[in-house]
Order: C-alpha cells, then structure tokens, then sequence
C-alpha cells in the first residue's frame, strides 16, 4: 500500500481511506499520538463518500418482533384459513415453530390512506395521515428468530454481540455537527432490550462512538452529576486544582500527548453537565407541539417525548438517534397487545414527522422504522384460546420516511400468506448498505481494520435496495 | 468450483455477492466516458514482448486475484454477463456490448477507468479493501497502452509465471478450487509458518559496557542500524512502580518503595522482579490478560444471560497455572484435553472450560442443530486465536482469503470437536481452590430462594405473566446457588458426529465428510495423524499445538508476553500472526524468545525474567533526541525508548483499593459482587419474557473490595466505570487493550461514586496517621504517587485543602441512603399492557463503605484532594 498522505489527511480529508487509516492506527502505537494530539477530534465533522441524501438518521426501534401481517401488509387471503391445523415437521425448525400450528388472521381493519393509498392498520389511525411520507417496504429479511441474535443482525449487521452498531458506523464514517454531545444517542425505554447495551455498542470501533443512552429514568447520563451534597463551586475548585497538576505534569512529560487530550475532557465534561439538562428539557416546548406527539396522554407519554427529544437532539446536531419500543413479541393475544403496541407508538411517530416537515428538517433527516423480525402467519397455540403470531425471520415490517425514500410507495411484497418475501427481498446487509447510502457512505469503503481484516457493517458486501430511494 | 454455485446464497463467497449492480453501473455509464479528455502519455509505450512479460508477471495474476472471483472463474457467477478469461472475451465486453478494453487507448478502456477510482460510479474492484495500488493501475495503464497482449509464460520464455523469489507456494490438504490450492504467498506473509530460526545472538551490536543480555542484544542491532541511540535508564522509582503494575497490576506498597529505594546493590532491579515474580498477584495479572484472549464471562449472553455458575473454577485453574508457572505446553494440553490426558486428575476438569468460554444459549426459540454449530465454529475459531494466532473463522464459509488455510482444515480442525459435549458434573472442591465463607454465601441463596421478592403492583388480568416472573426468578436463583456448589463447568467424550465442509459455512448445504486434523500447512514441517476415535481426537490435536515444531505456538505466547511488558507485540496483531497482520518488527528477537521459551521448558516465569531483566524493559520513558526519534521511528517500532501505557481498568479500580488499604488480596474463590453505579445495579435486565433480579453487591466491604477479575462478569450489564475505561467486551476476542480518551471517564472517575467513596477512605486512613495539614497532604501524594509532592505542589493543595475545610464546615453533607426496593415493569405479553411489580432488594445485614456524614469535615476536605490525585495523570499512567 503506498500512502502519500499524512495520517491526518487520510482521516479527516479523505473519507473513503477510513479504513487504511484504521489499519495504520492499529498498529501505531501510544508514541504516535504526537500526530494524532494535532488533529481535530475523532468526532469532528467528516466528509462523506458522495452527496448524502439525508443528514441524520431518527432510528425508531420496535423491539420484540412486530406483526407485518397486522401492521402494513394485510393479507386477506388468511382469513379463509383461520384456525386450520396443519403440523411442520422440519430439522431446522425451532421448537417454538415445529408440531401443531394453526393459521391465524388479523384481527383488525386495515384502510388505504392518502394521495398513495397506502393500507394502514386501523390502530395506525394518525400514522396514516401522514401516509404519503412514508416508504414502506416488505422485502427485508432477517436470519434469527430469536429476539438477541436478531437484535444484534438489525443493529450490527452480525448475530453475534460485539460488532459495532449502525449508528457506531456513522458516527465513524460522519462524525457529527455537535462537538459538545455524542454523536450516537439512544433513548431507551426503562428495560433495555434483548441483548442489553450490545445493541449499541461501538464493538471494535473506537470507543468515541458507542451510544450513548440517555436514560428514561434516573440521571439522564450516568454520572453525569457529582454525588448528591457536592456543589458547582467545589467542583470547580477541583477541577482547578486538577487543572494545575496536569499542567505540570504536562511539563514534566511532554511525550505523553495523551494528556492534553484528557485535560480537555474533563472541561467538557463540566460543560456538558450544564448542558445537557437544557437540552433535554422539554418543558420549553410549546403545548401544541408536545399535544402533537402526545405528550400528557396517559398511552403515548412515555415515547412521546422520546420521539420530542429525538428531535431536539437532531436539531442540536447529533448525527444518530435511536429510539426504542418494545413489547412487540405478541406470541398470544396479538388483538389485545399488538393493538396496544401500535396506539403506543402511532400518534407520537406521527408527531415526528409532521414536526421536522413544518419545521423543514424532514428532507435532511432520515427515519427507519421496524423491529429484529416480523411474525408468522401461523401460530403454535400456547396453552389454550388465544390467538397470537410467533417469530418470523423471512418477512418483516419496516416504513421510512424523510432523506431521499421513496415516499407514498410500498416496496417489495410478501407471498400469498406473509409467510415470506418474496419480491424486492433482500438480507439485512442490504438494508444497512441503503441506509449508508442514504446518509452518503459507501459501505464498501467504510471499513476498519480488526481481526485480520477489513471489517465493515454488511460483513461481508452488500447492494443498494434501489426501489427504496427516491 | 461446482459447489459454488450451491451455495447458500445468503453466506456467498465475500467478494462474489456484491457486484452484479456495480456492474450494470459500469456499463450503463460507459458513453459518458469515451467523450472524456485525454490524458497526457508521458510515458514511452512499452514494446510487445514488454507488455507480453508484464502481463505475464503482473497483468494476469492481478486479474486473477481481483477480478476472477466475479468475472470468469465460475462461469455460473459472471457478473454483468462479463468474463474477463481471455482477450477475446475482454475485448467483446459485457452486458453494454462495448467492449472493456480497446487497445492502445488505456482512457478509453472501461476496464481502466474502472481500476483508477476516479469516477465514483464506476470503480473495480468495488471494495476499498481490495483497490489496485497506484502502481498495479500504471501497470494497467502501460498494457493497455502497448495492445493489451495476452500471453502464457511459456510464450515469452519463462518457466513459471509466478516464480519470482518472493513468492511461494503452499502445500495444504489443498481448497476448493485448483487456483486456490495452487497461489502464490509473499513470503513476507507466510513467515509464521516456517520454522523458528536458531539466530545467533548479536552481542556484537552491545556497547562494550552493556550487560550481555539476549534481548538487548536483538533490540541494539537495530538501532544501530537505523543509527539510534538508546534512552537512558529510568529512575528506580519509575521502574519499581512499571515492574510492579506490569507483573502483578498493583502499585508497589510503601515498603516495596522504601527497601527498594534503599537497595544499591547492583542487581537489586532482578531480585524485584524475582519478588514480584513469586507474588500472589502474578497470577492475577496475567490471568486478567489470557482471560481477555478467552472471554471469560460468568454468564452464558444472549436472551436469558444466564449464570454459568462455576466458571469461576476455571478462572482460579488460570490464576493457578500462571502462579505455579505450569509449563505453558502442559497448559494448552490441559485446556482442550485434560481429561484424555489425565481423566483422574479434577483440575484437568476445570482446565477445559476453556472450551466453553464463548457466548452460547439454547432456548427453544433455537434450532438444536444451529446451536451445536455455533459452538463447533466458536470453539474452532477460538482454538485458533488463542494458541496459534489464528482466527479459523475466516475458513468456514471458502478457503482463506489470505492465509494458506483451506475451508476443508477448518472443518478438520473441528472435528476434533465432533465428539465434545457439555459436560457439568460433580466434581468436589480442590484444597487449592479457596472456598472460604461458601457456606454462609450458599445458605443466603437458599433464604432467597424461599422469600417472594417479587410483589405485583399492577397486575393485568388474564395475562400469566406473574407465573413466569416467578419462574424465571428461580431459574436465576438456582444458578446463583450452584455457584456455591462442587460442580464444574466442563466437557466430556461422546460418539463423534460426522462433520461435513458446510457449502458457504451454511448448516443446510453439507458436503463431502472431514476427518479430524490439523492445519495442514504445517504438514511438512510438523505433522500429525489425529486418530478418529472419540477419546484421543482432543488430545492429538493439542500435542499438535503443545510441541515445539508448531511453528506457531510457542511464538504467540512469547508474543503475548513481550506485548504485556512493551505495550505492543514484536507483533502487532497478537491475535493474527497470519498475512493480514502485522510482520514483526524483530523477527529474529521473536524466534529467539520463542527458543528460549521452549529451552527453558516452557516456562513463562522464566520468560518473563528474562525479558523484564533487559535493559530495554529498563529505559526511561522519554528519549533525550526525540526529534531525531520522532522521524526515524515514529512509532517506536524499536524501542529506543519505553512506552508510556495507561493502566487498564481493572489496575485502576484494584490500585485505588489498595491506596486506601481497603483491598482485601485474597486469591480466588466464587465471584464477588462490587459496588457498581446503582442506577445500573438496578437498571432492569430485560431478559426472555421476564426482568433478571437486580444486581446486588456483595454485603461487606471485606467481600466486595477484592480485585476486580473475581468480580462476577455479566455479559449484558454494564460496570459503568470499567467499561468506559476499555475492559473489552466479553464476546469476543480481546488481544489487547485500547487506551482510548473520552468524556464519559470524567463522568465516572470525577462525578462517580466509587472515586468519591475511595477518596473518602483515603482521608480518612490518613486522618488517623499524620497530624498536620502538610503532614496529611504529603501523606497523600507518597500513598497516590509513591513519592512526596514537589515545594509547590504542596504549597497549591494545601491551599485548596483550607479552602475546602471552610466549605465542608458551612457545607453539611447530603446524607443518601441506598434503595430497599425497586419497581419494574413490562409488557405483558399477552396484554400488551403494562404490569408493573416491586422487587424486594436484598440487602440485609448490609455495610456500606465509609461515607462523608460518618466523617469530620477536616477528613471530607482532604478527601477532595484525594479525589483530584485520583483523577490525575500521574497516577492513570506508567511510565
């Protein structure tokens, strides 16, 4: 390989050597950082690969697995079949989808909605208003049906724990416009999905990029405060008592360039502290916008104002934000759950995005909606009366919205049954390489050196799903 | 290559999925390029036979390499209907009907175009990774330039095409497809396979005065040819306080620092080692790096993350074997076949929990089937990081794409697994294992175990969900009372399963049967035959690794251990000794650490004195010429001076116990639970239809203030303040730790808890020693730093220790007192509605650790400068 750059133009001037640099960067050591102490942050805004279609990315994440049959993709054909018995006999069959099985239609109503005609399930009763924003695609297809190692393929690419997240992945290939805040921000709900913090995790990417959770209860970043008693002033003291020792240990070692670097954090993490609290304050939103989302309303609260901060933090440059759902996993009861589940998230999603439209952030955001997998159009019948949906690998629910979609279509279909996809059906490596694209990375050049190989978020390769862009 | 086109299509060849897009692209832009300018020919074309030889040389197995996989090699694959097999078929094109070259005319040859990058919609090969350099497109440049002959070596007269001097041939059980078998390897890339040289030692390179030490030796040869010069050596505080953390990962106590300070003599640097050597603590450290390289974790991962309970046997088996300085060939035998080795002997039992270290579930959301295999490809691929610096898992899906290991040895290698199954039996406790205070520990899990901790609070009607709450609480609590229990997390012999090559590594293509082996690059330098009956597979194929012919084995571990002293491997890629990683900076060094390893009967201690005795492990941190330094050997590839490393997470939390004399150093045992961010303590555990209970710390600061590698590992919660400071996540592999710098350390180190209730303590010791306010201050930099503060540093502290005497005086603290419950919620799964319940926290008889309204002012106001020495760079790094 022959470099005529500086390390520093490699990373920051040249997106598409991303993953040289890491190469190099590996196998520099600490001494190296002489170079590296000049450079902006790692997190610095970065060129992308060609003319991104959206900005930032608004992740709204279902976890648990919702229903494509009851969601977006109605499957009339189902009900002729309802509550037939057939039995699947198959090796590679889980235990949960072998023996008996019984076909199950949805329970509820779907209407076409907008200039599109786009079907929408009755409880999406505001998402439908905005129908003509969206894409929803029924291509995408999973590998696991259990809810972890699906968690992990969505988010990571990898099925395995320890890869780095999308949102890891755009930070790395993007940095992000707010150098006072993460660029990757999750908004969990209180219980964190299967699969925990690895969801989010920045794997064998450096560290500046995990996400990092705002908690939906508690101190909204973890330790983000001193313990209880300690006031601003003492910390200030400290923190200028601390200021004086390092600069005479900078003295002492100025071959340690590290040192200015961590010096540096603890201002910001001082500055941040003041910071955050505003920011994420949604008391200073108006009335109308916080009724928008459903902000007060005792069924949509909770994701409401996740969906509200999504937006601020967008607003305040933060590259990736992703949100979290569950209670998906509706294996009994998919009337009674599922319908609760789509209340939940309908009005506060449909907030979103009629707000960045009025506000003009729509075009420059891009949104992604699905679960880890959709469900079966069959059901093995837990225990007795109630009719649910297991975990389905091959079809799955999924809209977009904002960035270069392709609005008001529906892209891809299922067979006869929901049962699988079938046309436009593509792997989830090829979804991750769209939503790069979207955001202007190749993913074949995003690549970081680790484990004796150029790694990159489809693993191994993938295609654009064309019909998806606008 | 017939398998090929069976391949399960989601788990194609890497290089072949990719393109049929790119390549519609290419040809659909293609008239947009034959308007472009030209470029100016500075260049003289070459004549025919030139370009017939560069062809030969460079053109076509560039080609080959690049291109083939896509475009002519399985004429099922073509891409873009564009086979690149012969001139004629390059000059007819593809899809588009132009064709891909014309010749002379290099800028008017999409072929070249697509090499250069220049146009992002039209740029071969597709993947960053696998770009033509910028030599290979001129050569390119050239061939199109002078015709764009083809021709075969014998045409132009030479014998082989591929026989220049620095490529070779690898003999393997050989790959799917003859070009793989038959390809050529630079040699650069296939060192690790030749046998260790026995290098003569450069004594010579030494200054005359210099001690004659091996090492130094090796390392000086290079400097002297890139004409540096060496930094000087450290100063002995410097040194005592390197040696102690690097070999045991504590700060040297204050008796340490005194009698060395004091010892002149002159080998008074390698009696230090010999002491730290024989510490108890040795073991730990060294522990806490291979346990990194294996996962350890205490618990499974995945949807329930359930507890593997006696993990932490196999934990201690690594204390132990680094303690007792087990030969490390005796190690490996113990880890993938103690019980064919020795079925007698228990520890052997324990040692092969090695096999089950990775992340692993089966629930009955999983195919039986599909978990088998994600152990069987786990465990082959973590045989081969581990011990041979060989990630296997690059081979199952097609041959190696760099290395010389064929698909079909990755299933060989994994049917020495083939018949290896679970196995936690029984298996009393060792008189070396320490048990002490299980009995009260086991009885507590029994008390819980009756208590209903759970109380619905919302409960939704119809919706079971409270049963399975229950449920799933017991199966927790069950785990937690084997942990308490004689059994051992191990494997067994079994009837061996057949194993096939998988088609494209999938599970529903197999093809032709395996029998068991090993890398068969090796073969003619270190064979082996491993027999195919159940109970000597294992055992074979460790005496394979566990022999000085591996040309690996003894390499890797040598190089492991140079990386713990230095910072960095001769390696730089500890775990990847193959063509993708990094070449070794002193080859020579490393075959003669190898040497000696083997030598010296395999003994690590051995290798550890030897290295850290050098006068290179004894250089000082900075180098008197770095501007000199810092052009010729940026990176300090050679060492002309030591690498300042900050301390690993782990070494902080344990250093900081031990500053304030707080940690309790008892070696082994159940794991312990610290104190940990509450909100994460509590931070609910969303695990398969039900929240894991909470995470409780252990109840006395005795129990709980132990070092952090007994600290029960849970893969799917988080220890705020290790994790920021780079303990690698437990699911993969980690051959060394990074050192990254990032806010939310502040967050943790200045704001936590666990710095703030250390430095509490730390005062408070010191309150109880030293009079003075200088006396106190002093006192706390000698604890922190290991040395008294400078005039004016004292002068600052004590400054800021006055000021913060007359806040605490006006400042009461804030008394905080720690949660009895906790609430949770969840979907119910078949409501969709919330339930909610409180979960009864176990915490009684519990002792927090000191805390500021238990104190004086006097003592909380030095605490705060505590906390700021906590915090500084003098104490986070080792010079």
């Amino acid at each position: 390989m022959n470099f005529h750059h500086t390390r520093r133009d490699l990373l920051y001037g040249l997106g598409a050597t991303l993953g040289t640099v890491a190469f190099n960067s590996l196998l520099s050591s600490a001494a190296n950082a002489a170079e590296s102490a000049k450079s902006p942050s790692p997190l610095a805004p970065k060129k992308p690969h060609h003319k991104p279609k959206a900005k930032s990315c608004i992740f709204l994440y279902m976890a648990g697995g919702p229903s494509h049959i009851d969601t977006f993709d109605p499957k009339p054909a189902l009900a002729k079949r309802h509550m037939r018995e057939f039995v699947r006999k198959d090796k590679f069959a889980s235990a949960m989808a072998s023996g008996k099985r019984y076909f199950v239609k949805s329970p509820f109503k779907f209407k076409r909605a907008g200039k599109s005609g786009l079907p929408f399930c009755e409880h999406f009763r505001h998402l439908s208003t905005v129908a003509d924003h969206l894409c929803i695609y029924r291509g995408c297809q999973a590998e696991s049906i259990n809810h972890p190692t699906a968690n992990y393929h969505m988010n990571t690419g990898s099925r395995f724990g320890g890869e780095p997240a999308v949102g890891s992945w755009v930070s790395y290939g993007l940095g992000t416009e707010n150098q006072n805040l993460p660029s990757f921000i999750v908004l969990p709900e209180v219980n964190y999905p299967q699969g925990g913090a690895a969801c989010w995790s920045n794997g064998y990417l450096p560290a500046h990029y995990q996400g990092t959770p705002l908690r939906a209860k508690g101190s909204p970043i973890l330790d983000l405060n001193p313990p209880k008693g300690v006031t601003k002033d003492q910390q200030r003291k400290n923190l200028d008592l601390l200021a004086q020792l390092e600069k005479q240990h900078q003295k002492t070692h100025p071959y340690n360039k590290d040192l200015a670097a961590r010096l540096q954090s603890y201002e910001l993490a001082f500055r941040m502290q003041a910071n955050v609290p505003d920011i994420i304050n949604l008391d200073k939103e108006s009335a109308w916008t916080k009724a928008l989302y459903g902000v007060g309303e005792p069924e949509t609260d909770g994701f409401a104002k996740r969906c509200l901060l999504a937006r601020k933090l967008i607003e305040q440059g933060i590259r990736f934000v992703q949100l979290y759902s569950g209670g998906w996993d509706s294996h009994d009861y998919i009337e009674r759950s599922h319908a609760k589940r789509m209340r939940v998230v309908d009005k506060p999603i449909a907030g979103l995005i009629t707000d960045l439209k009025n506000r003009g952030m729509l075009d420059d955001t891009l949104i992604i909606w699905c679960g880890e997998f959709g469900r079966t159009p069959d059901n093995g019948m837990r225990g007795g009366k109630k009719v649910g949906r297991d975990h389905n690998a091959k079809a799955m629910p999924m809209f977009f919205a904002g960035g270069g979609v392709n609005a008001g279509h529906a892209i891809g279909s299922t067979d006869e049954l929901g049962e699988k996809a079938v046309d436009v059906a593509h792997p989830i490596r090829d979804l991750h390489v769209t939503i790069l694209h979207l955001l202007g990375l190749n993913d074949n050049k995003l690549t970081y050196f680790h484990g004796g190989r150029f790694k990159q978020l489809s693993q191994i390769g993938g295609s654009v799903i064309k019909e998806l862009i606008a | 290559m017939t398998q090929h086109g069976q391949r399960h299509r989601l788990l194609a060849l890497c290089l072949a999925t990719l393109l049929i897009a790119s390549l519609i692209t290419i040809f659909s832009v293609l008239p947009s390029f034959a308007d472009q300018p030209k470029s100016k020919e500075k260049a003289k074309p070459l004549t025919l036979n030139q370009a017939k030889v560069l062809f030969v040389k460079h053109i076509k197995p560039l080609i080959d390499a690049k291109c083939m996989g896509c475009h002519g090699e399985d004429p099922k694959k073509i891409k873009g209907k564009y086979d690149m097999g012969s001139r004629t078929l390059m000059l007819k094109g593809g899809k588009s009907g132009d064709p891909a070259i014309v010749p002379f005319r290099p800028d008017k040859s999409p072929f070249y175009i697509a090499v250069t990058w220049k146009d992002a919609d039209l740029e071969m090969p597709p993947k960053e990774r696998n770009r033509l350099s910028s030599q290979q497109v001129k050569q390119v440049r050239q061939w199109i330039a002078a015709g764009a002959p083809f021709a075969r070596a014998s045409d132009i007269g030479i014998a082989n095409a591929n026989a220049s001097s620095d490529s070779l041939t690898m003999k393997t059980s050989g790959g799917l497809s003859p070009s793989w078998t038959n390809r050529k390897y630079k040699k650069k890339d296939i060192w690790s396979y030749l046998p260790t040289s026995n290098p003569t030692v450069p004594y010579d390179a030494l200054p005359p005065s210099a001690p004659k030490h091996p090492v130094d030796a090796f390392l000086r040869q290079r400097l002297r040819d890139a004409q540096l010069t060496a930094a000087p050596r450290a100063d002995k505080l410097t040194l005592l306080r390197r040696a102690t953390f690097n070999l045991t990962g504590l700060p040297p106590t204050h008796k340490q620092i005194n009698t060395f300070l004091a010892d002149k003599s002159p080998n008074a640097f390698e009696k230090l080692i010999d002491q730290l050597l024989a510490s108890k603590h040795f073991g730990e450290r060294m522990a806490q790096h291979y346990l990194d390289v294996t996962r350890y974790a205490d618990t499974a991962g995945f949807s329930n993350d359930w507890e593997r309970p006696n993990a932490w046997r196999y934990r201690d088996y690594v204390i132990r074997a680094f303690n007792n300085d087990k030969p490390y060939n005796r190690f490996i035998l113990e880890q993938i076949a103690g019980d064919q080795l020795d079925p007698r002997n228990p520890e052997h039992k324990i040692a092969l929990g090695f096999l089950r270290m990775g992340p692993w579930e089966h629930t009955g959301m999983s195919v039986a089937a599909v978990t088998r295999q994600i152990w069987l490809d786990d465990v082959t691929n973590s045989v081969g990081e581990t011990f041979l610096a060989h990630g296997l898992r690059c081979a199952k899906c097609h041959d190696h794409k760099f290395d010389p290991v064929p698909t079909q040895d990755y299933y060989a290698v994994q049917a020495i697994f083939a018949a290896t199954q679970f196995n936690d039996s029984r298996l009393p406790f060792l008189k070396s294992e320490n048990t002490k205070g299980i009995v009260p520990l086991r009885a507590n899990v029994a008390r819980l175990q009756k208590i209903d901790a759970y109380k619905p609070i919302k409960d939704v009607k119809g919706d079971n969900s409270f049963m399975r709450l229950n449920k799933k609480r017991k199966g927790y609590l069950q785990r937690a009372f084997k942990r308490y229990q004689p059994f051992a997390l191990s494997v067994k012999s079994q009837k061996p399963q057949q194993v096939h090559i998988l088609k494209g590594g999938a599970l529903e293509s197999p093809g032709r049967p395996v029998s068991p082996g090993v890398l068969s690059v090796m073969s003619s330098i270190h064979p082996a035959t491993v027999p195919a009956s159940a109970p000597n597979r294992r055992l074979a194929f460790a005496r394979w690794i566990a022999s000085p012919k591996n040309t690996l084995t003894a390499r890797v571990i040598a190089n492991r251990i140079w990386q713990l002293h230095f910072g960095k491997g001769i390696v730089a890629t500890a775990n990847n000794f193959g063509a993708m990683g990094a070449k070794p900076t002193h080859p020579h060094l490393l075959d003669y650490l190898a040497s000696y390893l083997i030598k010296n009967n395999w003994s690590l201690k051995k290798l550890h004195r030897h290295i850290t005795t050098s006068q290179a492990y004894q250089r000082a941190s900075h180098h008197p010429d770095s501007t000199r330094i810092a052009r010729i050997d940026p990176d300090n590839n050679l060492l002309s001076y030591f690498r300042t490393r900050r301390l690993t997470a782990e070494e902080m939390r344990d250093a900081m116990l031990a500053v304030t004399t707080e940690l309790n150093p008892r070696i082994g045992g159940p794991p312990i639970f610290p104190e940990i961010n509450w909100e994460v303590a509590l931070q609910p555990r969303h695990i398969m239809g039900s929240v894991a209970p909470a995470y409780i710390p252990s109840k006395t600061p005795a129990l709980r203030n132990r070092r952090t590698i007994y600290a029960f590992r849970i893969r799917t919660l988080a220890n705020p303040l290790l994790d920021v400071f780079n303990r690698p996540n437990a699911d993969i592999s980690c051959e060394q730790r990074d050192q990254t710098t990032v806010t939310t350390q502040v967050f943790a180190l200045f704001n936590g808890q666990f710095t703030h209730d250390r430095a509490l303590a730390l005062a408070d010791h010191i309150e109880k020693q030293a009079d003075t306010s200088e006396q106190k201050v002093s006192r706390a930099f000698r604890l922190v730093y290991g040395r008294p503060p400078t005039q004016s540093q004292l002068n600052v502290a004590l400054k800021h220790l006055q000021k913060m005497i007359v806040h605490h005086k006006t400042n009461p603290p804030v008394k905080t007192t720690i949660p009895t419950t906790v609430q949770r919620e969840m979907v119910g799964e078949q409501s969709g509605e919330i339930i909610k319940w409180e979960e009864k926290l176990d915490l009684k008889n519990y002792q927090p650790d000191l805390k500021p309204w238990q104190v004086k002012p006097h003592t909380r106001a030095l605490a705060e400068l505590c906390l700021v020495l906590f915090n500084s760079s003098e104490f986070i790094y080792v010079y």
